[in-house]
């Protein structure tokens, strides 16, 4: 290989066939005498610009018709041509330099065009110049190379992070994988599941309960998982009314009074806050707007009177102290429910962690845009990572995740992608300049997936996500079911 | 062509029986690898590379200048092409100069024939070969070529000056391939690139004689195609004759006067082509010695069994095609040469580039 050409960051090193590279993989180019290397990584594979190339494919296209014929080249000059011919140009962005073996991201000097030489780097070595330490390693599967890539749990450790690609790539999949590995260090985790997809992660593929299956917790709301008015602040019902049922402003001033009446009398009950809604002198349209919030909470199922069916999740939180997920099941609940499960649950994991009742939880939450608020997205990324709350969205959609997002988030994980305006929004991210996105996510095959951010020491990595022994549940119902 | 769909089985490749044994007498591929064994260690100055420079190796280069030509008498002869069918092989050679090595030059030469049959075209490419040239073994290289083709003395020649030397090359093993297929086919129309002008050190006089016999033996009939060609009739560039007579059409030069003094001699009654509505007409050169009616019939037959492309023959085009050297391929040569031969390539600024700039001449501007 030879270096060729530098712009800005990139740079195109000459290759031959010979040498087999592929998108992603990565490249030193040691400069013997400035005793300074420096990191390519390799996102597009071109034809080399040969002069001639032209005039010789047009040549043998002639071979396609009926034009047969044979070549006497007995000194062997042929495959010499060929080899010109096929010479590839690898596109490569700058990733930083090595010098006596320490990682720096600076890109201010280039080495020798003539004396350098290129020399393919394995991700292990990449990773491990990198100083990526794996004090408590999550094994994510492998490299191209087949190099085993660990990321630190320490690195998703209040962060922000993403997981994002086209459907049927393995999004789910490395959640899981995440969610598990974080078990096993003694975090608390909560999944806000969509789609039931985690329900089983207590289940290895034949059905046989797993280590995790005592750490595992599933709440369907309305069904094991309801709560009683009295374990809920007015705060937290305020949010739903506003956020959840569209409460106008005076009315929720009048349920204000309701509730503070309510709770003075020690009855915070959904049968009392019913009987006082109807019965309350107020505007009839006030009223009205308050009874048919009322029904609508009635209806989701999730507030009970009862308190034996009612859980407290403060008792639930504390199973998960040494590791465990507390999985939130929303499949078979309504948008509307959606909305009142997750402002309960996010409220009530704020009110725990100001109370240092929780020192942290990482949040999983899928298609966050079928069920987050809009301001929620702020809060999560500013306001509530202070609070200990750090959040992985999972979604297939990219455009959903705002822009103010993908610039904060810490590390992406990035399945394959091909439509154009979803590489666009994925591109946005801080952590890594656009090109390598969309050339890298492009070609990526199912199950693996581009690494970007503090995990990998902002040098992306792809990796082949390694196989887990858990029951799968993101699988598609097929109606065709006589297929191989 | 575009109509035909592939829905026959695969065609085999399978040469006529007649040239299947058509190979390089071992002598020119050990000529070839000896005149590279000194390389070892020495540099190389890789020539500038343009497609023009990928020279054929005669058109009409031996042309006579013009002496003392009147105006002659010429005669349109209307074609009808014939559909009787027949085999048509072309032959064409190529070389480049890939370089300048210390003690000289370093070419490459290739060569390609096409034979078309039934409308289907087989071709055989010979090469590439590269020379290593100097003023120690040029004079070798040319003795021993020639010597293997004409049978004639190695002291009876000229030896070229180094920078003819590739052109001679060349123009030996186009010899040497002509006088192959006159030998092995039969009854076919054979077309060459250039004349039939005999008397010029690479076409010796008696060889391009026996050349001819050994070809109307054979039943064959030869014709040369010169895309360009110095002769005038008056002012007039042959091929800027022009002609009532509609194409496809011949027009016959009946004779042109030479100079008594040069050893140039015609070989071939010459005709300037007609063969399309465009303006592309080349010069054609006819065994002088094959019966008139019977060079035209062999025209007629070329026109009904092969394609023509700006009037020019579709397998005397493909030879051409299959002889030229391509830039990538110039490169692979030189890398291959480096990599076998222990040659050092070095670039050597370019004075005429930092002198005239863009007032440079061909690939130097």
């Amino acid at each position: 290989m030879k270096l060729y050409k530098k712009e800005g960051n990139t740079v195109q090193v000459l290759g031959f066939p010979t040498e087999e590279i592929e998108k992603g993989e990565y490249l030193l180019v040691e400069d013997p005498k400035r005793c300074r290397s420096l990191v390519l990584q390799v996102i597009d594979i071109q034809f080399a610009n040969i002069p001639g190339i032209l005039e010789e494919l047009l040549r043998n296209s002639t071979d396609d018709r009926n034009i047969y014929g044979e070549n006497f080249d007995p000194i062997e000059v042929a495959p010499h041509i060929t080899y010109i011919q096929d010479a590839r140009m690898l596109v490569c962005k700058i990733r930083g330099t090595l010098q006596n073996g320490e990682p720096s991201l600076s890109s201010a000097w280039l080495p020798s065009r003539s004396q350098s030489h290129i020399r393919k780097l394995s991700t292990t070595s990449l990773l491990a110049n990198a100083k990526v330490n794996s004090s408590r390693p999550i094994n994510l599967g492998e490299a191209r190379d087949s190099s085993s890539i660990t990321i630190d749990a320490h690195l998703l450790d209040g962060k922000l992070n993403i997981v994002t690609g086209k459907k049927e790539t393995g999004k789910s999949h490395i959640s899981k994988l995440l969610v598990l590995s974080l078990i096993d260090y003694g975090a608390p985790v909560v999944v806000l599941d969509l789609n039931g997809e985690y329900t089983n992660l207590g289940l290895s593929r034949t059905g046989e309960k797993t280590e995790y299956y005592k750490k595992v917790c599933i709440l369907c709301p309305g069904e094991n998982f309801k709560v009683t008015l009295a374990q809920t602040n007015l705060r937290v019902v305020l949010n739903i009314l506003f956020h959840a049922l569209d409460l106008p402003g005076t009315s929720a001033r009048e349920f204000r009074r309701i509730w503070k009446s309510l709770k003075e009398q020690d009855a915070l009950t959904m049968r009392r806050l019913g009987e006082s809604i109807r019965n309350r002198q107020c505007n009839l349209h006030v009223r009205d707007a308050l009874n048919s919030r009322y029904y609508s909470l009635v209806n989701s199922g999730f507030f009970t009177d009862n308190q034996e069916e009612a859980i407290s999740l403060k008792e639930s939180f504390k199973a998960l102290q040494d590791g465990g997920a507390l999985i939130i099941n929303l499949r078979n609940t309504s948008t509307i429910d959606r909305q009142i499960v997750v402002e309960f649950i996010l409220s009530k994991l704020i009110e725990l962690l100001t109370q240092w009742r929780l020192r942290a939880v990482f949040l999983f939450a899928e298609e966050a845009h079928l069920y987050l608020r809009e301001t929620y997205w702020d809060d999560i990324v500013t306001r509530m990572r202070h609070f200990g709350v750090f959040t992985t969205f999972v979604t297939n959609q990219p455009s959903t995740i705002r822009e103010n997002i993908y610039r904060q988030a810490d590390n992406i994980f990035l399945f394959n992608f091909t439509n154009e305006h979803d590489l666009e929004a994925v591109s946005r991210a801080a952590r890594v300049d656009a090109e390598t996105v969309k050339s890298i996510a492009h070609d990526l095959h199912p199950h693996h997936c581009l690494v970007l951010g503090r995990v990998v020491r902002d040098y992306p990595v792809v990796v082949k996500v390694r196989a887990l022994d858990v029951q799968t549940m993101g699988q598609t119902r097929l109606f065709f079911t006589d297929q191989n | 062509m575009i109509g035909q769909l592939p829905f026959t089985a695969t065609p085999r490749y399978n040469f006529p029986t007649e040239y299947q044994n058509l190979q390089l007498p071992h002598n020119f591929i050990e000529l070839s690898l000896r005149s590279m064994r000194k390389l070892d260690g020495e540099c190389l100055v890789p020539a500038a590379i343009s497609l023009s420079d990928s020279v054929e190796s005669h058109p009409s280069l031996y042309a006579p200048s013009p002496s003392n030509y009147e105006s002659q008498s010429l005669r349109s002869i209307p074609l009808k092409p014939s559909q009787q069918p027949a085999t048509i092989i072309a032959i064409d050679v190529s070389n480049i100069k890939l370089g300048e090595t210390d003690s000289g030059l370093l070419i490459a030469i290739r060569a390609a024939v096409v034979w078309m049959r039934n409308r289907q075209y087989r071709y055989l490419r010979l090469g590439p070969f590269p020379f290593h040239i100097t003023e120690q073994n040029k004079q070798k290289i040319c003795h021993l070529f020639r010597a293997h083709n004409f049978q004639t003395s190695p002291n009876s020649q000229i030896t070229p000056k180094l920078t003819d030397t590739h052109n001679r090359i060349s123009n030996l093993l186009e010899c040497w391939l002509q006088m192959n297929i006159s030998t092995r086919s039969q009854d076919s129309i054979v077309l060459w690139d250039g004349s039939l002008t005999a008397g010029t050190p690479d076409n010796p006089m008696q060889f391009l004689s026996k050349l001819l016999e050994t070809a109307r033996n054979r039943l064959n009939r030869i014709l040369a195609f010169a895309k360009t060609t110095t002769l005038r009739i008056g002012n007039q560039v042959l091929t800027d004759l022009t002609t009532e007579t509609p194409s496809p059409c011949l027009i016959q030069v009946k004779s042109i006067p030479l100079n008594p003094s040069t050893p140039l001699r015609f070989l071939g009654n010459i005709y300037v082509t007609r063969f399309a509505r465009s303006n592309c007409s080349f010069r054609l050169d006819i065994d002088k010695n094959l019966p008139i009616e019977e060079g035209i019939a062999a025209v007629e037959q070329l026109l009904g069994n092969d394609m023509l492309y700006q009037g020019y023959p579709e397998t005397l085009r493909l030879a051409h095609i299959y002889s030229t050297f391509t830039a990538s391929e110039v490169i692979g040569i030189q890398r291959f040469i480096a990599q076998t031969h222990g040659l050092r390539i070095i670039m050597r600024p370019n004075l005429r580039r930092l002198l005239f700039g863009p007032f440079g001449k061909g690939v130097d501007a």
